[in-house]
């Protein structure tokens, strides 16, 4: 725990690349390559001493010994570097003074010719001992991006080969820290809620994972080998991913977070697939099984029906067999009527996955919908208003047909006989709104909300005709897939009006319809 | 008891065929049947029927294409459908496949026996004059004088109307499909344009019906097409849904 806090007091958030923590990699490097410079110097010292005496012993002059010196000052350089390379050449310097420039064995010099060989030595050792060192700087510099590269070259290609039906944090966790040899890594996916890690210290690291997510920046430790950075999809922060471990660094995090985020987005990408597909086949399996189920209801309701008002035409019964005979055949309709309600409804439920959304004339699905129910209404009058023509809406023919139909079913079963069933249809405020008016006893307001319940029937409505409970809950349902509403106003002298009302899609966009489709 | 003509039931379902064979031989037709489409084809290529009810869905060859194979075998054979509620399309295809009407399971028997009827006077009826006068109700339609009289009177209608009404009057009683209708007024390169008909047949209820709104005469068969009512028998629209 304590060193949880530390560790977490010791982060420093890192807006660009950061300037504390790089001064203290800075005084680390001087103190690491403390050694090494007193190493450099003392192999430089001793060759110059060495090359002295050779040279001395064998009278060398000045040139000669000074070539010498100048290759010692190279090699020095491009072993050590710089600093090595500009002491080694001091001590060369003086060492050329002493031995070689007359007067010998002496610090002081005669010529003053010899002076400016003297200074054109130190100057051409110093800049060749530079160019050589920052030479090798660059390659070193080269060398490690192109491990880099090639790390997140590595990365990304195996994060092609994910199993994409498994989460994504378990595998793609392991896979950075082989890559790129952290000693542990841990993942936050902030849409699972989920962390996952690897190696040691893995609690303290998935903390670190989740804050860069929450602060949705870059952290960074103390030590700066431990580093985390937010996950991003699109502009949106989606989770947090540290890493722990030797030469890490702001160039490895910021590529290996934005190759993260990029295999959570395929994952989510192919689950959204996924469940859309699997959508898609519940339904047709539902539709297969709704057709089995209908047909395996019809086919007995069938044969009974043909054989009560077979009976029944068939005239020679008594008053109780004819009796029992109409029995039959008007609970057999009953039942048909119900089978086919609870299919209707079924079929919503089914479809509310994809509409089978069309451009729908108002005026033809009316007269479809009276054609359908002619027999019905009884001789009921039947009024279309002509808004209605030229009126278009945006929907699922088969189920608006069905939900409209079975307002006039309602309307033809409690309407007083004789009278007229009005429909009118008009666009208003964004809706497309289809009113039926029929005459008749009103609905009480207690149940002018229920009445669009799955089986509710109102007590009076009970009496006066049969009916299923389901009609209207087919209405309120197929006006909610459309995204539209239904509700009916109903009054003592002026009758009753159920109100069906669509969003119109009149002035739509193709995208946005499209879009509205499938989503639903 | 006379008979009212052959019938032939195709179904592959024991109870259906056991309720149509004893109702309608109680109803005075002779009365046969088959379980599959197969052995259906088998008796009507045997011997003569007036009127053949096919059920859409059996197993086996089906009833789409035992109602094709029957139409090539004997042309002139009244085919009706026996079809499931909500299944317009297997309706069309019917219809497409050369069957004369369809009626939708489950159905009551006097409203079956109506169309078993009509079927039968189709079948025995000599073919029409294609130039003969038909009447219907008090709509009256002369092709040879391209007139229309409604209730005596003539009423004034467009040549696409005439043409349209005409095909109707001579197919009465039986639906007619969206496409088939279009093809056989406007030309074969149709078959799509709803609009259209819808717009002709709204003109022609106009003209003609007393209550455009509720027509006794021009029917629509919901997504399927249109049917012109048979005089005797009244509105024979769809009945069970």
């Amino acid at each position: 725990m304590e060193g949880k806090a530390e560790l977490a007091a010791g982060m420093v958030v890192q807006p660009n690349a950061g300037t504390k923590a790089n001064s203290r990699t800075g005084w680390r490097e001087v103190v690491r390559s403390g050694s090494s410079f007193l190493r450099g110097c003392l192999a430089g010292a001793t060759a110059v001493a060495a090359v002295t005496l050779v040279a001395f012993r064998l009278h060398l002059n000045l040139s000669a010994s000074g070539s010498l010196y100048f290759l010692i000052v190279v090699m020095v350089s491009v072993v050590w570097g710089f600093r090595e390379a500009s002491v080694t050449s001091l001590i060369a310097v003086s060492c050329l003074n002493y031995f070689f420039i007359p007067p010998i064995l002496a610090w002081s010099i005669a010529d003053p010719q010899n002076w400016v060989a003297l200074a054109a030595f130190e100057v051409a050792a110093l800049s060749v001992s530079r160019l050589s060192t920052r030479m090798q700087h660059q390659a070193k510099g080269e060398a490690r991006q192109r491990t880099q590269a090639e790390k997140l070259y590595e990365l990304s290609r195996r994060i092609l080969f994910l199993d994409r039906g498994q989460t994504t944090g378990p595998q793609i966790v392991p896979l950075i820290r082989e890559i790129f040899g952290a000693e542990s890594v841990a993942l936050f996916d902030a849409t699972l809620a989920r962390a996952d890690s690897t190696g040691s210290g893995a609690d303290e690291l998935e903390q670190l994972a989740r804050n860069a997510y929450l602060r949705d920046t870059t952290l960074v430790g103390d030590d700066a080998c431990t580093w985390a950075h937010v996950l991003r999809l699109g502009a949106k922060p989606a989770g947090g991913i540290a890493l722990r471990g030797p030469h890490l660094g702001r160039l490895t995090i910021v590529p290996v977070a934005s190759l993260a985020a990029i295999a959570l987005e395929r994952a989510r990408s192919f689950e959204k697939e996924n469940r859309a597909e699997a959508a898609r086949r519940t339904e047709q399996l539902r539709t297969a099984v709704l057709d089995g189920l209908a047909h395996a209801f019809k086919t007995p309701l069938t044969a009974i029906l043909t054989a009560s008002s077979g009976l029944l035409e068939g005239g020679d019964l008594s008053e109780g067999d004819r009796e029992l005979a109409a029995l039959i055949d008007e609970q057999a309709e009953h039942l048909n009527s119900l089978a086919t309600e609870l299919l209707q409804m079924a079929r919503i439920d089914a479809r509310e996955v994809s509409l089978h959304r069309e451009r729908v004339s108002v005026l033809g699905l009316i007269e479809d919908i009276l054609a359908v129910h002619r027999e019905r209404l009884h001789g009921r009058r039947v009024e279309v208003s002509e808004s209605a023509s030229g009126l278009e809406i945006d929907g699922d023919r088969g189920i608006l047909a069905t939900a409209l139909g079975q307002i006039v079913d309602n309307a033809a079963r409690y309407s007083t006989p004789g009278s007229a069933i009005t429909i009118t249809a008009e666009e208003n405020g964004g809706e497309v709104i289809v009113a039926m008016h029929n005459e008749g006893p009103p609905i009480r307001p207690s149940d002018r909300e229920r009445i669009f319940e799955r089986f509710y029937r109102a007590e009076e409505w009970r009496q006066r005709a049969p009916g299923t409970g389901l009609g209207l809950s087919i209405v309120k349902k197929a006006a909610e897939a459309h995204g539209g509403r239904t509700w009916v106003v109903s009054e003592e002298r002026a009758g009753t009006t159920f109100f069906f009302a669509l969003p119109s899609g009149t002035r739509r966009q193709p995208d946005a319809v499209a879009r509205q489709g499938p989503d639903r | 008891m006379p008979s009212h003509g052959k019938v032939l039931i195709v179904d592959d379902d024991s109870s259906i065929r056991r309720a149509l064979r004893n109702t309608l031989h109680g109803m005075g037709f002779v009365v046969d049947d088959a379980a599959t489409g197969e052995a259906a084809l088998q008796l009507v290529r045997e011997a003569p029927y007036d009127a053949v009810l096919l059920d859409i869905s059996m197993p086996g060859m089906g009833g789409i294409r035992a109602c094709r194979e029957m139409r090539k075998s004997v042309p002139r054979l009244e085919i009706l459908m026996l079809t499931v509620c909500d299944s317009e399309d297997d309706k069309v295809a019917a219809l497409d496949a050369g069957a004369d009407d369809y009626i939708t399971k489950p159905f009551h028997v006097r409203e079956l026996a109506a169309r078993i009827r009509a079927a039968v006077r189709r079948s025995t009826g000599s073919q029409a004059d294609p130039e003969a006068v038909i009447r219907i109700g008090n709509i009256e339609l002369d092709p040879a004088r391209r007139l229309v009289r409604k209730a005596g009177e003539p009423v004034h209608v467009t040549p696409k109307e005439f043409e349209l009404l005409h095909y109707l009057m001579a197919h009465a009683g039986l639906p007619v499909t969206h496409v088939r209708l279009l093809r056989a007024v406007w030309g074969p390169e149709y078959g799509s344009e709803l609009d259209y008909l819808r717009t002709f047949v709204r003109q022609l209820r106009k003209k003609l019906e007393e209550d455009p709104a509720s027509p006794a005469y021009l029917l629509t068969d919901s997504h399927i097409g249109y049917r012109f009512a048979e005089g005797k028998t009244g509105p024979a629209g769809e009945v069970d849904r």
